[in-house]
């Protein structure tokens, strides 16, 4: 492999572009895969076959050659909503995970430049924030605030989005008085199973870096149910 | 921000070339049975026995470190390397896990 690959690579993922690096393992020589772009006639016959190695998220050698893609996607998006103690620990346990996060809290005070020095923080009503934010079903909600009138919208686009994963801090019974809001507002009881709540793996744990460790678990554990 | 898995080794490659190290890549492209890490796990070495990075979470490492060595020492270009149980070596390199895997080995080169 050249070292002009790498840098490629580096370049292409802080530009977030999904892309797979393609490796002849008989010779050494590394191309750059897009999807429905050409490839060099070395790797040109295998094209179909990368491609869909690609589309699976997967790395590895293509069967019957002695080409190995490795696939380069996005990471999944996490919207956090609350800028709370939480959403802090949250955020250093993602770095190294894979994740993107992204914070909304109409709050300007929870939701500093301070607090969350690198992180992407959108200072408005969650429905406002929506209309920024490029979401599917690769997406992921946790909601913090346990205040209905900034929580409630966000969980409501989440499951008409039908986003991956849900989960909404509150107890039993603040999880409770919530779903009776949701159906209020038209969701069906077996469309609300789509939120943890409680949110979180149980780990027994009450600090905030403690419940953000079972929130990210609960994360990591749904991402590989969901095949994502 | 959230880091891709090879950007520190990337980066750190990156940066022993521009102090005129020569520096391996080495990755997991074929494993079967419970390996310890999956496919696509890299990590780089330099000419000097430094590395980042990591094939199979302990294991393999330090024979790794010497193959991708004598590979830049020798000029060669690339090399496949399986460790399995079955195999004496890989049995006093310690596998074990009871898996097997493939490790790709080449030079980064200019």
């Amino acid at each position: 492999m050249k070292l002009e690959i790498i840098r490629e690579t580096l370049k292409n993922k802080s530009l977030k572009k999904e892309f797979a690096v393609i490796t002849n393992l008989i010779n050494g020589e590394s191309e750059i895969f897009f999807p429905g772009c050409d490839l060099s006639e070395m790797f040109s016959k295998y094209s179909e076959r990368i491609e869909k190695t690609f589309n699976l998220n997967k790395n590895g050698i293509i069967e019957n050659s002695e080409i190995f893609v490795q696939t380069y996607k996005n990471p999944i998006k996490v919207i956090i909503v609350g800028a709370v103690d939480i959403s802090i620990y949250l955020i250093d346990y993602a770095k190294n995970l894979n994740f993107e996060i992204i914070i909304i809290d109409p709050r300007g005070y929870f939701a500093s430049k301070e607090r969350f020095p690198d992180t992407k923080i959108i200072n408005k009503w969650p429905i406002e924030a929506f209309n920024e934010i490029e979401t599917n079903s690769k997406t992921a909600l946790v909601t913090l605030t346990h205040d209905p009138k900034i929580d409630d919208p966000a969980l409501q686009y989440a499951l008409k989005n039908k986003f991956f994963y849900i989960g909404a801090l509150g107890s039993k019974k603040t999880h409770e008085k919530r779903c009776s809001r949701l159906i209020e507002a038209g969701f069906k009881e077996i469309e609300l199973e789509k939120i943890n709540g409680p949110i979180g793996i149980k780990l027994g744990g009450k600090s905030p870096s403690e419940i953000a460790l079972s929130i990210i678990s609960q994360l990591v554990s749904e991402k590989y149910k969901n095949k994502i | 921000m959230s880091n891709f898995p090879e950007k520190k080794i990337f980066e750190e490659a990156d940066n022993w070339i521009k102090n005129n190290k020569k520096v391996s890549l080495a990755t997991v492209v074929q494993t079967w049975g419970s390996s310890p890490l999956g496919i696509g796990s890299r990590m780089i070495v330099s000419e000097d026995g430094d590395f980042l990075g990591s094939v199979s979470g302990g294991c393999v490492e330090a024979k790794v470190v010497e193959e991708c060595i004598s590979l830049m020492k020798n000029k060669k270009i690339c090399k496949k390397i399986d460790f399995n149980v079955s195999n004496e070596n890989a049995w006093e390199i310690g596998l074990a896990c009871g898996g097997d895997i493939s490790i790709y080995i080449e030079e980064i080169k200019l």
